[in-house]
Formats: structure tokens, C-alpha cells, sequence
């Protein structure tokens, strides 16, 4: 019988496959997810095993006077108290915040040469001095034979490979680009934990600080740079992490100021759109109802895309959605006027901007100048990787309960200060939220949970 | 005792998770959210219950009547935040669902459901598993090892890694029957996951005595194989209805 016959086939296989909407939802954020875990990560390991710990935890001092007494060891040099600690910080943050309106001044003086100098000394001078006195570390750590010759051979060649590929995306692979950003970042991070514990948490807090005013007080140097940047419809030159492969047809990645359009459909791809969707529906806000997306393709989907687009959204073919989203592998897209700056000292930090909404039909194919085209998703500025990562090797100097629970705690920031994003839909720092998670986080599981964690488990009673 | 030991415990508390993790959840991005949002979730409730038990500890008596009360109101805390979890979870359900409307996409159907139930179960399996057996495991990857008296027939490290692994396996697989209990109010699926949790804890107390570590570690694997196949049933089970019902709609 056909029933029993249709009945045999195991559940689940011949489940419905039509792609829903659990299927994409969310890629953009994990794209932006991996690299900030993968440099937190590079940098746990490396302090692992380069730092000894300022401090030791109460659970490697009980293993120690376990194991038949260990000497305690003080806590914390002599130096490193809060006045110092706070002098030190105020100290970065002016430097910082000079350096912000240094580069607001050449970029008004469109001075881009010098900007694009500075960006690759300093990018140069951190692989070479502080990626040197890494590779010092570790060969010497590991036992490495390594002879001084071939080391002067390789040094300034591979820093020298990786400044380029983090200088120029458009003429490297890719993943090439990501992994340069990614080494400049974790450098930094690591030089930046070798500071007293002290000043690093000072540091940190102050610039989470300045953050918040540099990108929301009026006069900030940040809101200054953007609003430069936004009036001549021209790309800050800085370092910045791009999430979404960038497309190589066009030369460079400019990013558009322009307002949100009106009409258009919603793009299931875009979390973040997502979530100002739902905010927006939830609050009953009527303005949010256009979001006012239209997804830029590449090439060979541009017809499958306007096929798409013309459709009024009812009619609009989930097959043409669903290819369109899993069979590209760069699809470019574009997310509306989230704004989220953060410009950082040193072109290391840079304005974190998403976005603009293009209009499809005008997207310019040419390569050069200043063009209206594509960008893609989440863009995240390298000094948000170093202060997270920073974060996160502190922690790892106590101990590895501290480094899961502000890793938990710098991710949770991030998705919230997106949520935050896209229900403001105005400039936005994305330092601030992250780092006091974090810092609660520390804190917290450093008094509370390490104490009640390790009473269940010694005497391996769990839950 | 070496790095390879120190992995091996790590592998052994977390490998099936991993392979959870890599075959199923980080093919779809929203699910890697869900577990992060998930693991988050318990360890804001570990730290909750670390904040209340504060004043009473360090317990430094060595009766065991304190360490039954630690173990009953943690266990009745996690399932009564399992209950706030849920809500979290519909109320995002409908968002997805709504936005699904939105675009003309189909709603989620039975198996995402389950997939999400199932990161978040992973999740809870994932915080409970880093918190309580991997952030001990750092003097492992030195040069000794580690007994505790009451347990001295095996390093502390392997003892914990297998526990950690036994609630793994139980926290996951019943999230998926309570969040099926709850979305069919069925009493049976809403209750077995608190009693599971609750017997799997309390024979934990086990290993309070002397060498109980013997009889309490295996019957704990004894537990997460019935949790197992509970969960496997009754996936199997909801899944031919809903197979069936499609079929003759």
C-alpha cells in the first residue's frame, strides 16, 4: 500500500527540505564572532606560555601546599598601585585622545598620503619590534633551534609580507588580509598584558571611557573624524577587520553615508537587520518598518537578484532566496545605517562603520575612485580586537575559570552592543558594553565562583 | 602530567560535545549564537548561586548534611531558571517566526525546534563541563598529578573529566525532552528533566565517602545512558507522528 510504503522511510529523511530561515539567520554575526574568538584565543595561549602569573589562584596555591609547600608568593610588585595605575592610564588616554584629533586634522587637510604612511610604519613597526620580541620568547621557551642568520632572513621578510597583506586587501587572498590583522592585533594585545595588572585594568576602563565620549559628546575626536568622513563620502584609511570577503572586482572598500531609503525588502541574511526588525515591530515603531536593505550581488547573481527584488515581498520565491544565500560563498551585502565608530589611537582602531544601503541598480562596476559601491558586513576596528583580547590575557594571568567567564562576557557585549545598534541606529562605541561585562565578569568569578567552584568540585560533588 | 594528559582529560570531558559541535551545530551560525547565548545563560546562574552560597562556605566541617543542601536548592535554582529559559525561548521563537512571515520564508519546523532545544542543552552541558572539570584541568598539563583520599584509585583529573562528561551527555539530551514537554505539555517530558538532574546530583554525594567514587561514577553513566535513550525515543517518537501527520494532511 502506498501509505505503508511512505510510512517505511525513516523519519527525518524525508523531512522537508526547504531551507527556513534557521538556516542563515545569523551568519554575519558568527563571521565576526570567529576572528575576535580566534585572537582571544591566540592571545591566552601565547601569555600561557610566555607570562608567569602576577598572582597565583587560590587553586594552583592549594596544589602547591598539597603537594607539600610551595612558597607563597607576594602579590603584586611594589610598583604597581593604583595611584600609578590610574596616573598612567589618564596619561594614554590624553595621548590617545591627541592622536585622534591629529588624525581628524590630516584627514580635514585630505592629507591621505601621510595617513596611509603612518598606518603602514606603525602596522611595519609592530610585526618587526614587538612580533621580533614574541618569536624571541617563544624560541627560547620552546627550545627552538633556530641560528641568528636565518632569523635576521625571516623576521623582516614575513613582517614585511604580513604588513602588505594587511595594508592592501585588494591585492591578497583574503584569508592572507584577516590573518595580518589578526598577528597585528594579537601583538599589540600581548604588549599591552605585559603591563602591572594594575594599570592594565585602569587602562582598560579609561578607554572604554573615553570611548563612550569620543563617539557621543559632540565635540569628541571620533564624531568629529565620522562626520568628516560621512560630509565627503570618503573612506577613513585605517585598519579595520572586515568580516565578509571583500569583493575583488572593486579596488577599494568605501562606505557610504547616505540615509536609509524607503521600501525595499528585508535580507535574510542580515542579523542585524533582523533584530532591528523585530525591535522595531516590537515597540511598535513604524519608522523601523523600512529598513530600507537591498542586497548589492556580485556578478553572477545580479539577475537572480532582480529577479528577487522586483517581486513584492509575498511573492517573492523562497528557491531564488535560498540559492541566492547558500550557493554564494561572497555575497556582498549591505546592511542599513548602523552606524558603530570607534576610532583608536594609531590607526589600529579604527571607525567600526557599517554599511550603507545602495541603491542595486546603481551599483558602479568600476574599480577605482570614489564610487558608490558594494561594502560588506560587519566591519570591526582592530583596536576592539587588542582592548578584548587585552581583557581576556589579564584574565588568563589569573586563571582559566576567569578567562571562560570574560570570554562568555566580552561575546555577550559584543551581540548586545549590535542589539543596541540596531535599535538606536545612531553611532554607537563598541568598546564600553564589552569591557564592563567583562570587568564585572572578572570580578565576579574571582570573589564568588572560584570559591563555590572549587569547594563543589574537590570533593567532586557536582550539579 | 604532560600536555597529552592534560588533553586527554580535556577530550575526554568535552569530546562528544565537540563532535556535537562540529557535525551539527556549526553548520548552522544561528545555533553556534544559541549556544553561546546558552552557555552565558548558566554561568550567570552558577555565579547566581556562587553569590548566595558565599556567606556559608568555605564548609569546613566534615559532616554531609551542608553539601545535601548545596546540592538541593543548586539543582532546584537551575531547573527553576530552565523554566525562565524557556520563556526566553518562545518569545524568540515568535520573533523568527514573525520575521519568517516577513520574507515569505517558511516558519521554523519541528526539527530546527529540536536543533535549538539541542544547542541549548549543549550549552548548559558545555557551562557545566568548562566550569567544574576544565578549569581545574591547568596543573594537569604540568609535570604530576593529582588524588584526592576519597577517591584514591584514580587521578582527580579523570574522575572529574568522567563526571563532567556523564552530565554532559544529561544536560543536553534532556533540554531537548523538557522544551518538547513544555511545547506538548506533557507532565511525563516536563518532569524528567528535574529528576534526572536531582538523582544524577544526589549520587554525586556519593563520592563524599570513602571510595564512593566507585559505585557513584559508574552509576552517573548509567544515568546519562537513560537519559539517552529517553530522549532518543521520544525524538524518534514526535518525529514518525509528525512524518505521519504531514504525510496525510
Amino acid at each position: 500500500m502506498a501509505d505503508a510504503a511512505a510510512a517505511a522511510p525513516v523519519p527525518g529523511e524525508a523531512a522537508s527540505s526547504s531551507a527556513t530561515v534557521l538556516d542563515s539567520l545569523g551568519e554575519d554575526i558568527t563571521r565576526i564572532v570567529t576572528p575576535v574568538s580566534t585572537c582571544m584565543l591566540l592571545v591566552v595561549l601565547l601569555v600561557s606560555l610566555l607570562s608567569s602569573p602576577s598572582s597565583p589562584s587560590p587553586l594552583s596555591a592549594a596544589f602547591t601546599a598539597a603537594g607539600g609547600g610551595g612558597t607563597g608568593t607576594g602579590n603584586g610588585a611594589g610598583g604597581d598601585d593604583i595611584t600609578t595605575a590610574l596616573v598612567t592610564a589618564v596619561t594614554f588616554v590624553v595621548a590617545v585622545t591627541a592622536a585622534t584629533f591629529l588624525l581628524a586634522l590630516l584627514f580635514y587637510l585630505r592629507c591621505t598620503p601621510c595617513l596611509r604612511a603612518y598606518l603602514g610604519f606603525s602596522s611595519l613597526s609592530v610585526l618587526l619590534l614587538l612580533g621580533g620580541h614574541v618569536a624571541l620568547l617563544l624560541l627560547s621557551r620552546l627550545r627552538f633551534p633556530l641560528d641568528a642568520v636565518s632569523f635576521a632572513l625571516l623576521l623582516p621578510n614575513a613582517a614585511a609580507a604580513l604588513a602588505l597583506a594587511a595594508l592592501s586587501p585588494a591585492s591578497v587572498p583574503i584569508a592572507l588580509h584577516q590573518a595580518a590583522l589578526v598577528a597585528i592585533a594579537v601583538l599589540t594585545a600581548f604588549w599591552f598584558t605585559l603591563l602591572p595588572e594594575w594599570t592594565t585594568w585602569a587602562l582598560l576602563v579609561a578607554m572604554a571611557a573615553y570611548d563612550v565620549a569620543a563617539v557621543l559628546l559632540p565635540g569628541g575626536p571620533l564624531r568629529v573624524l565620522l562626520e568628516l568622513a560621512i560630509e565627503r563620502n570618503e573612506e577613513i584609511p585605517a585598519l579595520v577587520y572586515e568580516a565578509r570577503p571583500v569583493d575583488p572586482r572593486h579596488g577599494q572598500n568605501w562606505r557610504l553615508w547616505r540615509d536609509r531609503q524607503s521600501g525595499g525588502e528585508l535580507d535574510a541574511n542580515s542579523t542585524v537587520e533582523v533584530i532591528g526588525e523585530m525591535l522595531g515591530t516590537n515597540l511598535g515603531a513604524n519608522s523601523a518598518g523600512n529598513l530600507g536593505i537591498s542586497a548589492t550581488r556580485s556578478d553572477e547573481q545580479v539577475n537572480l537578484a532582480a529577479d528577487a527584488r522586483n517581486l513584492r515581498p509575498g511573492e517573492t520565491s523562497v528557491a531564488n532566496l535560498s540559492s541566492d544565500s547558500s550557493s554564494s560563498s561572497a555575497p556582498v551585502e549591505v546592511l542599513p545605517a548602523l552606524p558603530e565608530t570607534r576610532v583608536s589611537v594609531a590607526e589600529m582602531r579604527v571607525p567600526l562603520i557599517q554599511p550603507q544601503p545602495v541603491r542595486s541598480r546603481d551599483e558602479d562596476d568600476d574599480e577605482d575612485g570614489i564610487g558608490l559601491s558594494s561594502s560588506g558586513a560587519i566591519k570591526l576596528g582592530l583596536g576592539d580586537f587588542i582592548f578584548y583580547s587585552v581583557l581576556v590575557g589579564r584574565a588568563a594571568m589569573y586563571d582559566y575559570m576567569t578567562v571562560y567567564a570574560c570570554y562568555l562576557a566580552i561575546i555577550a557585549g559584543l551581540g548586545i552592543t549590535l542589539l543596541l545598534l540596531a535599535f538606536y541606529r545612531k553611532a554607537l562605541p563598541a568598546l564600553p558594553v564589552s569591557i564592563a561585562l567583562g570587568v564585572v565578569f572578572y570580578v565576579l568569578t574571582r570573589t564568588l565562583l572560584e570559591a563555590f567552584l572549587m569547594q563543589c568540585s574537590t570533593n567532586l560533588l557536582m550539579f | 602530567m604532560t600536555v597529552a594528559a592534560g588533553l586527554g582529560y580535556a577530550l575526554i570531558a568535552l569530546g562528544p560535545a565537540l563532535s556535537i559541535f562540529a557535525g551539527v551545530v556549526a553548520r548552522k551560525p544561528f545555533l553556534v549564537l544559541t549556544l553561546l547565548t546558552s552557555t552565558l545563560f548558566w554561568l550567570i546562574s552558577l555565579i547566581i548561586l556562587s553569590g548566595i552560597w558565599r556567606v556559608f562556605l568555605p564548609i569546613t566541617s566534615g559532616a554531609w548534611w551542608p553539601y545535601v543542601i548545596l546540592i538541593l536548592t543548586s539543582v532546584a535554582f537551575q531547573e527553576g531558571i530552565r523554566l525562565v529559559f524557556w520563556r526566553l525561548y518562545k518569545k524568540m521563537e515568535e520573533m523568527l517566526d514573525s520575521f519568517a512571515d516577513r520574507i515569505s520564508k517558511p516558519r521554523l519546523c519541528l526539527t530546527d525546534k529540536m536543533l535549538i532545544s539541542l544547542a541549548g542543552g549543549l550549552g548548559h552541558g558545555v557551562a557545566h563541563a568548562v566550569f567544574f572539570c576544565l578549569s581545574l584541568l591547568t596543573p594537569a598539563f604540568g609535570r604530576a598529578t593529582f588524588y584526592v583520599e576519597r577517591c584514591s584509585r584514580m587521578p582527580f583529573f579523570l574522575i572529574s573529566a568522567v563526571i563532567a562528561l556523564g552530565f554532559l551527555v544529561i544536560h543536553t539530551f534532556s533540554m531537548i525532552v523538557a522544551f518538547n514537554g513544555y511545547d506538548e505539555r506533557k507532565r511525563s517530558d516536563q518532569v524528567f528533566a528535574p529528576v534526572v538532574h536531582l538523582i544524577a546530583s544526589v549520587m554525586t554525594l556519593m563520592n563524599l565517602a570513602p571510595d564512593g567514587c566507585v559505585i557513584g561514577t559508574p552509576l552517573l553513566c548509567v544515568m546519562s545512558a537513560v537519559t539517552l535513550q529517553y530522549c532518543w525515543r521520544m525524538v524518534w517518537q514526535r518525529l514518525s507522528e509528525h512524518q505521519h501527520r504531514q504525510f496525510n494532511s
